[in-house]
């Protein structure tokens, strides 16, 4: 009892001439969950002028950061001159061709229309960008800002680039970054703890 | 001596600090006299990373983490997490669960839309209702302390069921409750119909129009009481709603009275709910017998928590701790539809307007 248009993969692909990959589930209970991967996501905006004329609702949006698969690393071998004649092992890419380098983006938009999901999903490579969607939807507004934050991925055209919950002072990207928690937490209480473990071991000393 | 320009605009701060606000929240409000001009809303007080954590917590930890976000919808944060997880497994909970798992989110709706309604009547100045309001949910929170053990976190999740079951005397107790609070809740919805103190504040007070509601994709009481009749649980069934008739009111004046009596109208409906469980309850075990491993996957989920629609995503590659775990809660896209609801307001309604979208900032910040 899906209540996504029964063409809605073509009307995707229609809308994204970059191409698409289309896949769904269905819960016991009838709810439809899908996902479209955007082979470019610059097609972004006109995938999501295609949603809204559907009337969907965009309900959240997800950023992340995929980890590059491990022991894609080059080992070194005794053999050094024989290694050096392979071919340097490439990362894996995205559908749409982005190196999953654990610096690359993957934003997911999820939609709602009526009570079924459709994810589009975008991928940016480290330094790159993506149209903002406030154009087309007003919701995307406080999700963008919230990624602009926590990444350092661009979100062009977004009407207010400012901080959203984290004061300006703070450093840019925090979720690309190892913060250490007595930063975090100002210190305050692990400073005070410091001093005391500090006397305690002069005095046992 | 200079004449003062009528018509020029002050701007004045409400909060973060703030007595009529419940959770720090910051309010830059430019108003022209009395009267509310242009609202900026600048969050961020009480952010604490909970999101990151959960990166760095095993998906079962998370169980635990999630119910800590937030206090009056603890319940909900875990009930999606884990329907997410049990999506990327293929786990289909016993049906004994799926009807436990209704049990355990109507009565911390019931507290929850109780508690809201209280704090319209206090800050309507009517401070008699309000304690009346918060008597009354006290039968719901002696349900939860008899139920679950807890107040407010009730731990009733867990991965491929629930943590909680009914006895002959626990249902009983529920049952013998919910003949207490109808009576009460019945004279609550009639003194909120009636009042002419809460009518007065709240009647044509903070409007929202229907299309402003879709623009700012409103969701919960904020979006039914401007005549969106979405609901979770009967747009998107999960656990035994499917087989239980779910009431969703709605209304179209999309004021703060609206959104009140919406709430007071769910709290009925979750009575009848919560009856409808304990009249069909099935037998059976409350949840899978293992503890099953959550393989790489991604999966969307979704509940009708109190203030609306919680959405989560889930993404996993194997390991004990999740790859990505990301959510958006009602509070979120409600906030944005503040700003249409004060303009033109007057300052004294203003925190009467931000709490009927009843908003949670624990849960919006994370």
């Amino acid at each position: 009892m899906t209540r996504l248009p029964h063409d809605i993969q073509a009307q995707l692909a229609a809308a994204a001439p970059g191409g698409v990959e289309y896949s769904s589930t269905t819960t016991p209970l009838g709810v439809v969950t899908a996902w479209c991967g955007l082979a470019n996501s610059e097609d972004l905006l006109a995938v999501g002028k295609t949603l809204l004329e559907l009337g969907a609702r965009l309900a959240m949006v997800s950023a992340l950061q995929p980890p590059a698969p491990e022991g894609e690393e080059v080992e070194e071998s005794e053999e050094g001159a024989n290694e050096a004649a392979k071919p340097a092992k490439e990362a894996p890419k995205t559908f749409g061709g982005t190196q999953i380098d654990g610096k690359s983006y993957e934003l997911d938009y999820h939609f709602l229309i009526g009570g079924d999901f459709l994810t589009i999903v975008a991928d940016v490579p480290a330094g790159g960008s993506i149209p903002s969607l406030t154009p087309l939807f007003r919701a995307a507004d406080w999700p963008e800002r919230e990624i602009m934050e926590n990444y350092s991925v661009i979100i062009r055209d977004h009407p207010n680039p400012t901080r959203l919950f984290l004061d300006p002072a703070i450093d840019a990207a925090v979720l690309e970054r190892l913060i250490p928690f007595s930063t975090l937490v100002n210190a305050a209480s692990t400073k005070a703890l410091w001093d005391k473990v500090l006397a305690a071991k002069g005095e046992a000393s | 001596m200079t004449a003062i320009e009528s018509s020029k605009t002050y701007t004045i701060p409400v909060g973060p600090l703030h007595v009529a606000l419940e959770e720090p929240m910051y309010f830059h409000i430019d108003v022209e006299g009395e009267t509310v001009r242009e609202v900026d809303i600048r969050a961020g007080h009480v952010h604490r990373g909970v999101e990151y954590l959960t990166t760095k917590r095993s998906i079962y930890q998370n169980v635990v983490l999630t119910e800590r976000i937030c206090a009056l919808c603890s319940n909900s944060h875990p009930e999606t997490f884990v329907m997410a997880c049990e999506e990327i497994a293929g786990l289909q909970i016993p049906e004994r669960a799926a009807y436990l798992r209704v049990i355990a989110a109507e009565i911390k709706r019931i507290a929850s839309h109780l508690f809201n309604v209280g704090i319209l009547a206090h800050l309507t100045g009517y401070d008699t209702l309000f304690m009346y309001a918060m008597q009354v949910r006290e039968i719901m929170q002696d349900v939860k302390e008899t139920l679950f053990g807890n107040r407010m976190d009730i731990g009733a999740m867990c991965i491929g069921g629930v943590r909680y079951d009914l006895d002959e005397e626990t249902a009983a107790y529920l049952s013998a409750a919910l003949d207490k609070l109808v009576p009460e809740v019945e004279g609550l919805a009639d003194t909120y119909r009636r009042n002419h103190t809460i009518l007065r504040r709240s009647r044509g007070i903070g409007v929202l129009t229907k299309q402003q509601a879709i623009a700012c994709a409103t969701v919960g009481p904020v979006a039914r009481a401007c005549g969106l009749p979405y609901d979770v649980r009967v747009d998107a069934p999960y656990a035994a709603y499917d087989r239980l008739k779910v009431d969703v009111p709605t209304l179209v004046e999309g004021d703060v009275w609206s959104r009140a009596m919406i709430r007071v109208a769910e709290i009925g409906a979750s009575i009848q709910l919560l009856r409808d469980c304990l009249a069909n309850l099935p037998g059976g075990p409350t949840h899978l017998p293992d503890r099953p491993d959550i393989p790489a996957g991604r999966a969307m989920g979704k509940c009708e928590a109190p203030r609306g629609e919680l959405v989560y995503f889930l993404k996993t590659n194997g390991a004990d701790e999740p790859e990505r775990v990301k959510w958006r809660v009602p509070s979120f896209p409600n906030w944005d539809a503040l700003r249409f609801m004060m303009r033109g307001a007057k300052i004294a309604d203003i925190a009467i307007i931000v709490n009927s979208i009843d908003p949670c900032v624990s849960c919006t910040e994370r």
